[in-house]
């Protein structure tokens, strides 16, 4: 997966790449799953859970920060590490998505929130799209 | 760019400033209360970039203030004050942060090191049974929405009303443990599901219980009134407004965002996202604010409670704990501070930073008017506590605040690769400290290494006239999620 954590003196600050908006935001999510479940997620794995998820947004920043945070809520709400998404829709401002994730008893990590902080999806020297997320921790 | 010692003016020892020629987005100049070698640290990460970005928000007055405690964030650094224009001025949710009114309860007990070092394992154990802690983890109170909210509107009095508290709980918490402007329909229904099953809960992350013993007193007649004496045992409760709270922000930091563009407000990072105060999404805010402050109130009060309850089974039912202050470090607030000449209301935006009321100050209990508020800043998990009282030159310096903690200089990360959590056990352990944990990884995360000097943090406080020492604690035992 195309994301990596670099240093944050107090919170987890991810680089996440994709070749498009839809890798990206895949990237993103997985991401995420890892910092709330370290090593659960393996490729292939039986996912028990399946979440329907809409979102509009002023840009596509915004939209990859409020898709997170949407996903984060119902992690939370349902006790399920989300790992992966088919997204059906990311343009204008718009994604529709089905996340799939996998119950658990509990999380390794509290993540408070998903911040806007540095967020900004730009294109790479090699012609990928990334950004950077700051989680609160 | 980075921001350097050569960017800094030195106005004293302690106090250093940023003028506001430094970008021209600044609309005030930017503070910092450090001492001189602490600055090398404080210049290694984004702080005072950030602190730079705060001086940019609409409204606001004086200067962006940083503790010497500061380290980043994200918006706002951690460990800084912004006091904005009421009722027009901005109000930012990223200025309080996620976990809203994170804070501090010091409970005093009766008993004194000696006569009570052969039982603190066991109590510690205690402890740790009773009071849930670790990520998501519920706690033993289920409310239904009706009760729910109650507790957002009334806060620590809701607790106190359903046994779990007493009149001198409310009356030795800021704001009384209530803030009346809570409007729990603001809260949206996600957060209230949050938080529904988490009172009574510490969390994760550096959230803590911990038993101290009172090392030093440097102010007697401070101490006699905040009702501590040397070889004192007391207890540290440092939690917040748990989910709830963190719904709470992410739900009106993006409604922030949206509306932004409609209140015509550019701002360098989204982070600070913000709206006027007595806009609607402004009012909005503050209600849920409010509300989620509540809920952190009335957490404490129910960790303290539930410490009661431990005590009371190891020491007897007549072994009481009182509460000598319980105040919050992450939160904003409408007050009253003299600006430019005269008396004015302001929003101020505590993130990392406490409250710091000086004797003589209406809003703090009748018992500690000659002395000042009493301001509890945390050390690291290992390292030294201290009590402090509040000042005037704090209002005049940083409308009425302080440091909250240590602050952390090295990353969790960083942290864990230096050392393993069974190596910090095993040290506190060394060092006579008791520790209860779900986490060995956390553990090493909040390593004594992890944070500044508390001394140097406290020195620089002390030094800038915003708070001064009464009493030093050294950390018995503690548990932690």
């Amino acid at each position: 997966m195309a994301y990596e954590f670099i240093e944050h003196t107090a919170d987890i600050r991810m680089r996440v790449s994709g070749k498009a908006l839809t890798e990206l935001f895949s990237s993103a999510l997985s991401g995420m799953g890892d910092i709330l479940f370290p090593g659960l997620y393996k490729e292939g794995m039986p996912l028990d859970t399946e979440r329907n998820v809409s979102i509009v947004s002023a840009d596509p920043t915004v939209l990859l920060i409020d898709f997170l945070s949407e996903v984060l809520t119902l992690s939370y709400e349902e006790s399920v590490v989300f790992c992966e998404c088919r997204l059906e829709k990311v343009e204008n401002g718009m994604l529709e998505a089905t996340v799939y994730g996998r119950k658990v008893s509990g999380f390794k990590e509290d993540v408070k929130a998903v911040t806007y902080h540095e967020a900004d999806i730009t294109e790479n020297e090699e012609g990928c799209l990334e950004t950077v997320v700051v989680f609160d921790i | 760019m980075d921001i350097g010692r050569d960017n800094l003016k030195k106005i004293s020892d302690y106090v250093w400033e940023i003028p506001r020629a430094f970008r021209s987005d600044m609309r005030v100049s930017a503070r910092i209360f450090a001492s001189e070698k602490m600055l090398p640290e404080i210049f290694r990460d984004h702080s005072l970039w950030q602190l730079v970005n705060v001086a940019t928000l609409p409204g606001i007055i004086g200067s962006a203030v940083a503790m010497p405690d500061v380290h980043e964030g994200y918006g706002f650094p951690v460990g800084g004050v912004a006091a904005t224009e009421f009722p027009d001025g901005t109000i930012s949710p990223g200025g309080i942060g996620y976990d809203i009114n994170c804070g501090v309860r010091i409970l005093l007990s009766d008993l004194s090191f000696p006569d009570a070092e052969g039982r603190l394992g066991e109590l510690n154990k205690r402890l740790y049974r009773e009071i849930p802690s670790g990520v998501g983890r519920g706690g033993n109170l289920r409310l239904d929405a009706t009760e729910l909210d109650r507790v957002l509107r009334c806060g620590a009095r809701r607790m106190a009303e359903r046994g779990c508290g007493e009149e001198r709980d409310l009356e030795n918490t800021e704001s009384r443990g209530m803030l009346p402007d809570a409007d729990p329909a603001a809260v949206s229904d996600q957060a209230k599901n949050r938080g529904r099953g988490q009172l009574g809960t510490i969390g994760a992350g550096n959230h803590f219980v911990q038993t101290d013993v009172v090392e030093k007193v440097f102010d007697e007649a401070a101490a006699r009134a905040f009702g501590l004496s040397e070889r004192q045992v007391v207890i540290l409760i440092h939690t917040g407004s748990r989910g709830l709270g963190h719904q709470v922000a992410t739900d009106h930091i993006r409604k922030m965002v949206d509306a932004m563009e409609r209140y015509d407000i550019e701002l360098p990072d989204r982070e600070l996202a913000s709206a006027p105060f007595s806009s609607p999404e402004g009012q909005a805010y503050f209600g849920a604010m409010a509300a989620a402050a509540n809920f952190a109130w009335a957490n404490r009060q129910a960790v303290a409670w539930e410490v009661r309850k431990a005590w009371e089974a190891v020491f007897g039912k007549e072994r009481r704990l009182s509460t000598l202050y319980d105040i919050a470090h992450n939160i904003a607030k409408v007050e009253e501070h003299e600006i430019d000449g005269e008396r004015r209301k302001a929003i101020v935006h505590r993130k990392g930073a406490t409250r710091a009321f000086p004797p003589g100050s209406h809003e703090i209990p009748e018992a500690y008017r000659a002395s000042g508020q009493p301001v509890v800043i945390p050390g690291s998990m290992g390292s030294a506590s201290y009590v402090l009282a509040g000042t005037e030159t704090a209002m005049e310096r940083s409308f009425g605040s302080a440091c909250h903690g240590a602050g952390r200089r090295l990353s969790r990360k960083g942290a864990r690769r230096e050392v393993r959590g069974k190596e910090v056990r095993r040290e506190l352990m060394e060092r006579g400290i008791y520790v209860e944990t779900g986490s060995l990884s956390g553990l090493a995360e909040e390593a004594p290494f992890a944070y500044k000097d508390i001394h140097d943090v406290v020195d620089a406080v002390e030094g800038a006239g915003l708070a001064r020492k009464v009493a030093l604690l050294r950390p018995i035992a503690v548990i932690k999620g």
